[in-house]
């Protein structure tokens, strides 16, 4: 520093100082606020035992195909042939699936990316994974689940490698005459239904089901809720005015009513039942996103941004929207809660899925209409999901919710 | 005498509210002329601050709505211009530094990623480029250790540094002129003064104009070449910093200076101001300062006519009935290119 400059009232940097390593387990690290946030919620033992569980149905959901397959993992014929029967019958989807995990978990684990770069990356590999599969996979559509069992038993493989749980979740196993209702024993785990499927197969299978309604019904919500939510609170005035108007007419709407009247008259369809829960759930989302913008938008920071002549899309989207955007995360883990909890009461109306989806729903439907009795299998495991699952959400909401509020986090301590 | 780079004419400003408008901003003229440093004083409310936002029309219509004027800059009339116009003169061409340090960043980014936004914009210099502009701009401004202050999140520095940080984003674009919008009030008394070494150091470095909002009149006799003084959402007094100091016509600057503590002065109260400022709802007619002035004594123009801006002496201008030779003074717009040469004398004069 030369002599002409001005007395600095900075503190010189300490001699050997290195900046704190970001993962290190110093106070002072650098760390974004949604770094802290994320990380004080999941401290927190509830969230924990959520995440463990969300993480869990995620594993299940994505390895369904390879957890529970009537189709051999690895056959070896008399003549010295090997093959997969079970990969050369996966679908596109189940392919795409694994390769978005597995490149989500390595991305996350070497932590080497931003959070965006990191999402583009996975989505990338996921359709490239999914043209790529689509162009490879030729599934059976009519599938024989049964027929590596019969080839087996009529000596055809000198041997065979089977998945841990050796039956596809459609398999009625019509080779081994009536399975139909059978309580849990060693050969199935948790029972069958009153087809002859294997409770366990399918309820790893619902996992899959499960996961995406909640997850892309609520990505629909928050998409619509966020983006109407910014625009009211930023423009206020009239827009505002109307805006809230048209949210009281939307939140008038009974969902399960609407969603009844929807799979009555368009048919049963997963899509469009995650469509409908996304379309109807953004209400509340909107109304978050308005409360904050209107607070934000005075605030100094937004107006040095403008001032900075940065777009609107930027000052709204990047400079707004992650300051205000916590109550709506919190709200969303709440939603995924809700939709699988609504499309659980569709399915159990017999308004859901249809008997070939296995969804925790259905399954308890099933446990109503089977006969002979009470079948307890049928309900009790499902329905133990299904409770674990929103139960997880809602823990997780909570916990991100006292991380994020300092106020609440007080008066709990 | 050179090319103005900024000229605001007979600005009207006005504000709808539910109880009729309300009007911020009157007839206000002001001149900025490349490398000076204007100083526009006035109490809270006065309208200083619409008059700085309305620049870079930061102002949200509605409320806000312009009833006639002009702002040129370097020859356009940004009132004319299109938003995105508005957007490259924004941070490029003007910029502008707020009050708050403390909530002028967005604590959810990085100090560099803050910076390299605005450098990615305007310069067209984004990834390791705009960091280099960045790290160049917050060394320029003093900071030490910048490389590793770019990684920084803004509740990880002071008021004093964050201030710093606004003077190096808004700089970064190279503006040649910055709106200073109360800078160092929110900081303590020798940051203040760091910070407005800084500003003059840069802008003598870069032939920069600054627009210097305060009231603190401390700061614009260190500062201003010419001081353009607000009350009521009025310029009632315009002159270089020297004349005002010396000579003050209106009643208003008068009092402004009485109430200046003095050191070493031995009094037991402080001479301020009778009274209040009026409400810009219920404004009171003719002269806005009548109801608070001393040199009224019973004169029914003060309180029915209106005084306007009128150029009393050569470069300096004053809106007061009872200001000597005010009547035969003719109304012109305020200019004046001067800059200031001596700043101990002016200081010596509010010390004194």
């Amino acid at each position: 520093m030369t002599a002409s400059q001005p007395p600095i009232a900075v503190a010189p940097a300490q001699p050997g100082y290195r900046p704190p390593d970001a993962r290190g387990s110093s106070e002072m690290a650098p760390r974004s606020m949604w770094l802290q946030a994320l990380r004080e919620t999941f401290a927190r033992p509830g969230a924990q035992f959520g995440r463990v569980w969300v993480v869990l149905l995620a594993f299940f959901g994505v390895f369904a195909p390879i957890l529970a397959n009537s189709y051999p993992i690895l056959v070896k014929s008399k003549a010295g042939q090997v093959f997969s029967p079970m990969l050369a019958n996966l679908f596109p989807i189940d392919f795409t699936l694994i390769a978005v995990f597995m490149a989500a978990l390595i991305l996350w684990g070497t932590g080497r990316f931003s959070f965006l770069k990191s999402l583009l990356t996975i989505l990338a590999i996921g359709v490239v994974t999914f043209l790529i599969a689509k162009a490879v996979c030729n599934p059976d559509p009519t599938p024989q689940y049964d027929e590596y069992r019969r080839r087996e038993v009529a000596g055809e493989f000198s041997s065979v490698i089977r998945t841990i749980v050796p039956y596809s979740p459609n398999d009625r196993l019509r080779d081994r005459g009536d399975q139909a209702l059978l309580p849990p024993s060693r050969q199935y785990w948790l029972g069958t239904t009153e087809f002859g499927e294997d409770m366990l197969s399918r309820m790893l299978a619902a996992c899959r089901i499960a996961l995406t309604i909640g997850f892309i019904s609520t990505t629909i919500a928050t998409m619509i809720g966020v983006s109407y939510g910014a625009l009211m609170g930023y423009n206020g005035g009239t827009i505002d005015l109307l805006g809230m108007r048209f949210i009281e007419i939307v939140e008038a709407i009974p969902r399960l009513i609407l969603l009844l009247i929807v799979t009555v008259s368009f048919g049963r369809s997963l899509y469009l039942m995650m469509v409908v829960i996304g379309l109807v759930s953004w209400t509340s989302d909107a109304r978050f996103v308005r409360a904050e913008f209107m607070k934000l938008r005075k605030l100094d920071f937004v107006q040095a941004a403008v001032a900075v002549g940065l777009p609107r899309w930027s000052v709204l989207f990047r400079h707004m929207l992650p300051n205000g955007i916590a109550p709506v995360l919190v709200n969303a883990s709440f939603g995924v809660a809700g939709a699988i909890l609504l499309e659980s009461v569709l399915s159990f109306l017999g308004l859901g899925l249809g008997p070939d989806d296995p969804s925790w729903g259905q399954m308890l439907e099933q446990a109503r209409k089977g006969g002979r009795g009470f079948n307890w299998w049928i309900a009790v495991f499902p329905g133990v999901a299904i409770f674990l699952t929103v139960f997880s959400y809602i823990l997780i909401g909570e916990a991100a919710r006292d991380a994020i509020d300092p106020k609440l986090k007080k008066l709990r301590d | 005498m050179p090319e103005p780079l900024l000229q605001i004419r007979d600005l009207n400003i006005a504000f709808e509210t539910s109880r009729g408008d309300v009007r911020p901003v009157r007839d206000m003229n002001l001149t900025i002329f490349p490398g000076q440093t204007v100083a526009v004083v006035g109490e809270s409310g006065c309208g200083k601050s619409v008059t700085a936002m309305s620049i870079l029309q930061l102002l949200p219509k509605p409320p806000a709505k312009y009833l006639s004027g002009q702002i040129f800059f370097q020859g356009r009339d940004l009132l004319k211009e299109s938003e995105r116009a508005m957007r490259s003169v924004r941070g490029k061409d003007i910029a502008m530094i707020f009050q708050e340090p403390m909530t002028s960043l967005n604590p959810v980014y990085t100090i560099g990623d803050q910076i390299v936004e605005a450098v990615a914009l305007h310069q067209g210099k984004s990834g390791r480029a705009g960091y280099a502009v960045a790290q160049q701009a917050l060394e320029d401004v003093g900071i030490a250790d910048p490389a590793r202050r770019l990684g920084e999140y803004p509740h990880q520095m002071s008021g004093g540094m964050r201030q710093r940080v606004m003077i190096a984003m808004a700089l970064s674009c190279q503006p040649k002129l910055l709106i200073a919008d109360e800078p160092t009030t929110a900081l303590d008394v020798t940051i203040q003064a760091q910070i407005l070494e800084l500003l003059r150091k840069l802008q003598k470095e870069r032939n920069m104009a600054i627009m210097l909002i305060t009231h603190d009149l401390g700061v614009v006799a260190e500062n201003a070449d010419a001081v353009a003084v607000m009350y009521a959402s009025r310029n009632v007094e315009t002159a270089t910093v020297e004349e005002l100091f010396d000579h003050p016509m209106h009643p208003y600057t008068e009092g402004l200076f009485k109430s200046i503590p003095k050191l070493g002065a031995n009094r037991d109260r402080l001479d301020t101001i009778p009274g209040t400022v009026p409400n810009p709802q219920r404004f009171p007619a003719g002269c806005k300062f009548h109801p608070r002035c001393h040199r009224m004594q019973g004169d029914v123009k003060c309180s029915t006519v209106e005084p306007n801006l009128r150029e009393v002496q050569p470069a300096h201008w004053a809106s007061c009935h009872h200001v000597p030779g005010y009547e035969s003074a003719l109304v012109t717009i305020p200019t004046i290119s001067h800059k200031r040469q001596i700043t101990a004398r002016v200081t010596q004069e509010v010390n004194a």
